[in-house]
């Protein structure tokens, strides 16, 4: 029986008996997303591996239960590599990572897991095996199944084998860090400097006080920035920057220290709005003295993290508040500016997000891939 | 949904009439004719009706009439489609070309919106002055829209680096073939709940129609490069794309194109000075940054010089390069030089294995006596190889579909896709069961139900019905002869007619 047949008999017994499976990779990021009842958990902890690695081709298939520094090794021997590095530690499956469509830094470059996704293959609710996309680098063979599971938090079908686009590693990679201790006004200033210039970081974040404190940058507010590329494309986007700020080289484990800052968080929340309108606003967030609040903005996407620890509800209204110059009205997919819950306290949930699924298309999408509400019931909300 | 043949077309043109005026609707089968064929001539249907809304309103009211009345149809924008996937047999085409206004513009943001209709030029032509451009490059670029682009999740040249329509895409106001409209995505970029906007984008027009859309658009950037390097052998050719893309260089372009095409080319209009002698071209593009652009030119041109060009040359200003590129870009308009017919495939295949299907492409062709010009993205290894022939001779037709069905079969062999941007439309419709499950084609039925429960926009492309579990249910409910399969569904393709046009127009560029 091969590892996709094991998960099958799994999802065909949960189909005969009714009975919810919670999917899991290796279990790290349980208590993210709405809570789920679900009497057995499915991991694809174990089902890891290299199905197809042609470096030539710069496309790596993998089962979905790799975690991520598994084909960060595979890569590197090939001078190559995935640039994705979502929140949380290198531990995380890709199987995990493409079915929450989790992205971090290097996002500002490479774009979010529907972006490096070329094809995968997963098992729907009724234990059905089903491919979307290929292994080729472009493709619009039928409707876009690799698409519609990513970030569709396991609820439509399990996803068992993932092909990516992989990248050459840089000639140079270097990281910096930029103290922002001036007043807001100067701050601003630079930001907007920055937004104006030719720079085209790997990654770029705005960091609080408290942000920066737990990465050992110091006390006052940092903007943290990865520039890599051949060496002369570094050098003078270093230039530039040297020109207006003081920078710091950083070790490059600031970035995996980074990800990993919502260990042990309460609550984890994303605001995507305009990249402008941080434009004004960042330098207040960042200055606002919320010592439990971790907050952290990539002015190029447009997103800002929220994080705060050991809270409830009251922790979680700090940290609302704390978003409050951004947070503009919101309707949905189609509006300017999107709330995304990662991680409430389970009593939260029914009260500010119960549900991201509860339109029309998506009740039908859910219906025809797991009609038996097999799948991580109720991680969407219903 | 109504069979066409109860269809009453007279008072159903009158009734859209009174929504788009009696100029926007075609009802007499001369002024349809125009509407029988896409960018690919070898396929013909008429259709039996044709509007044209002017505003989306209007859009709105015609989808919502058709499905008032249960009627089918096709969406249609610019009719540059290489897939056959806009044309509408004995149905009703709503073509979108004159939506077009561009709603908004973002410059500090880089976001557009714009309605369906509006051409990727003039989009471009519109940010230019701004610094930006949108870098979804097909190119049919003078003529096609960005809502064709968006049905067909149209790429380029440029999307090698650049990524294709769904990279750039952040959001939609969609009228779903209810008659509904609903708005996916997110312009700010990212939401949560399913990517219903990823789902929509390569639809090929049979979720719905797009009526509004916001698209990403990318600084213009600081410097750009383009070196042509030419070979005395194709297997040369190859084997440098292959070390190029190996070396982790990202060029902006990387374009290949054979000896027969570079002297079908040289001896027509768009002549750009390509050595007549070669037996490849490459065409490649670097773009970024001044300083890291200089860096990976002189890698490039070590590749070449390495890999056996005889020579690589850049050029110098902006007339050269438009020059070079004229030649890629109006390849196929000259290869209607060669005779009356072009037929061209768009498999995908892994960037290693291109020397090796250009051998097999090779021995094809001299096995069935036909001349298979390669011009194509090599960068993606993405595949065009064409074929000139005349559709008025039979026997040539039969070794030409022969040879075109080899070809893919080698490419799919080689772990390829049978489209990398044309789509699957009507004409690569028989190859879907050869790269897909049955219930992987099932699942893609199930999610087609979702935005069209009673399958009544485009119908008949994609996926093949009889492959669709749900709906031969529903089919055997309502009676057979309910659902109609538009062509015979075989495993082989379905063949290019033998009426079709020429092809030396401007419309004919390499898309």
């Amino acid at each position: 029986m091969t590892r996709t047949e094991a998960v099958v008999t799994t999802v065909r017994e949960g189909v005969a008996g009714r009975t919810p499976l919670r999917i899991a990779g290796r279990g790290n990021w349980l208590s993210a997303g709405r809570p789920v009842s679900a009497a057995k958990t499915l991991s694809l902890g174990d089902d890891s591996g290299v199905v197809s690695y042609v470096p030539g081709d710069l496309t790596l298939t993998v089962r979905a239960g790799s975690t991520l520094a598994e084909i960060e090794r595979v890569t590197r021997e090939h001078d190559q590599w995935l640039p994705l590095d979502p929140f949380g530690s290198d531990d995380g499956t890709i199987g995990a990572t493409i079915a929450t469509a989790s992205a971090g830094p290097l996002a500002t470059n490479f774009g979010l897991p529907r972006d490096l996704l070329l094809g995968l293959e997963f098992v729907n609710g009724l234990g059905e095996v089903v491919r979307g996309g290929g292994r080729v680098v472009k493709n619009v063979a039928g409707f876009d199944l690799s698409r519609l599971l990513t970030g569709s938090w396991g609820t439509l079908g399990v996803i068992t084998e993932v092909t990516l686009r992989l990248y050459a590693r840089p000639k140079v990679d270097r990281s910096f860090a930029v103290s922002l201790e001036g007043s807001e006004k100067s701050t601003t200033a630079l930001l907007r400097t920055v937004a104006a210039s030719q720079l085209a970081p790997f990654a770029l974040e705005l960091l609080n006080g408290a942000a920066a404190r737990s990465l050992g940058l110091g006390d006052s507010a940092a903007l943290l920035i990865r520039l890599g590329g051949n060496a002369p494309i570094v050098e003078v986007q270093l230039k530039a920057l040297s020109q207006v700020a003081r920078t710091e080289e950083v070790e490059q484990s600031t970035w995996t220290e980074f990800r990993e800052i919502d260990r042990g968080a309460e609550s984890v929340i994303r605001i995507s709005t305009l990249p402008t309108r941080f434009l004004g606003t960042a330098a207040s967030i960042l200055a606002d003295t919320q010592p439990r609040v971790v907050i952290s903005i990539n002015p190029r996407r447009g997103v800002m993290r929220l994080v705060t620890s050991g809270g409830g509800e009251q922790e979680l209204m700090t940290t609302v508040d704390a978003g409050i110059p951004v947070s503009f009205p919101t309707d949905g997919q189609g509006a300017g500016t999107s709330v995304i819950f990662e991680k409430l306290p389970p009593e939260v949930w029914p009260v500010v997000s119960p549900s991201v699924v509860s339109d029309p298309l998506s009740r039908g999408i859910k219906n025809a891939y797991d009609p038996h509400n097999i799948l991580n019931p109720g991680i969407l909300g219903d | 949904m109504t069979p066409p043949s109860q269809l009453n077309a007279s008072a159903v043109a009158d009734r859209l009439a009174e929504i788009v005026g009696d100029r926007h609707v075609l009802s007499r089968q001369s002024e349809l004719l125009v509407y029988n064929s896409d960018g690919l001539p070898g396929y013909r249907r008429q259709p039996r009706l044709a509007v044209f809304p002017g505003t989306r309103d209007e859009a709105i009211a015609v989808v919502r009439l058709l499905a008032d009345e249960g009627l089918p149809f096709v969406p249609r924008g610019a009719g540059t489609g290489l897939s056959g996937g806009a044309l509408a047999d004995d149905i009703i085409v709503v073509g979108l070309h004159r939506l077009k206004e561009i709603i908004s513009l973002d410059i500090d943001n880089r976001r557009a919106t714009v309605e369906s209709g509006v051409v990727n030029l003039r989009l471009n032509k519109y940010v230019a002055p701004y610094g930006l451009l949108y870098a979804p490059d097909p190119s049919s670029e003078a003529a096609c829209t960005i809502g064709g682009n968006v049905a067909e999740n149209a790429g380029g040249p440029h999307c090698l680096k650049y990524g294709v329509t769904l990279n750039h895409v952040l959001a939609m106001t969609v009228v779903l073939p209810s008659g509904e409209v609903v708005d996916l995505g997110s312009k700010s970029g990212e939401h949560d709940g399913y990517d219903l906007r990823g789902a929509f984008i390569g639809s090929e027009g049979c979720f719905g129609l797009a009526l509004e859309i916001t698209v990403k658009l990318t600084p213009r950037p600081q410097t750009v490069r383009t070196l042509l390097a030419d070979f005395m052998s194709v297997d040369e050719a190859a084997r440098v794309t292959s070390a190029i893309i190996a070396s982790g260089i990202v060029p902006a372009a990387l374009e290949f194109m054979d000896g027969p095409t570079i002297r079908v080319v040289e001896s027509s209009i768009y002549a750009a000075g390509y050595p007549k002698d070669a037996e490849a071209i490459l065409l490649i593009e670097l773009d970024g940054l001044e300083a890291g652009v200089s860096a990976d030119l002189e890698v490039v041109r070590q590749v070449c010089v390495e890999g056996g060009a005889r020579n690589v040359k850049v050029a110098r200003d902006d007339a050269e390069r438009t020059k070079l590129w004229q030649g890629r870009k109006k390849a196929f308009g000259a290869m209607g030089r060669l005779a009356p017919h072009l037929i061209v495939q768009d498999a995908v295949i892994p960037r290693t294995r291109l020397s090796d299907i250009l051998e097999t492409i090779h021995a094809i062709s001299e096995k069935y006596g036909v001349v298979v010009c390669n011009v194509f993205h090599a960068g993606d290894g993405n595949l065009h190889p064409n074929i000139a022939y005349s559709a008025d001779d039979p026997d040539e037709s039969e070794r030409v579909h022969s040879a075109m069905v080899e070809i893919m079969r080698a490419c799919i062999d080689a772990g390829g896709s049978i489209t990398g941007e044309h789509g699957v439309g009507l004409d690569k419709i028989g190859y879907m069961e050869a790269i897909f499950s049955e219930t992987s084609l099932n699942a893609m039925c199930a999610l087609r139900s979702v935005f069209d429960p009673d399958r009544r926009a485009n119908p008949g492309k994609v996926v093949p019905v009889h492959s669709c579990r749900e709906w031969n249910a529903v089919a055997s409910a309502r009676g057979a002869a309910s659902v109609r399969e538009p062509m015979p569904l075989a495993a082989e393709p379905a063949r290019p007619s033998a009426r079709s046009r020429n092809l030396e127009s401007d419309l004919w560029e390499d898309r």
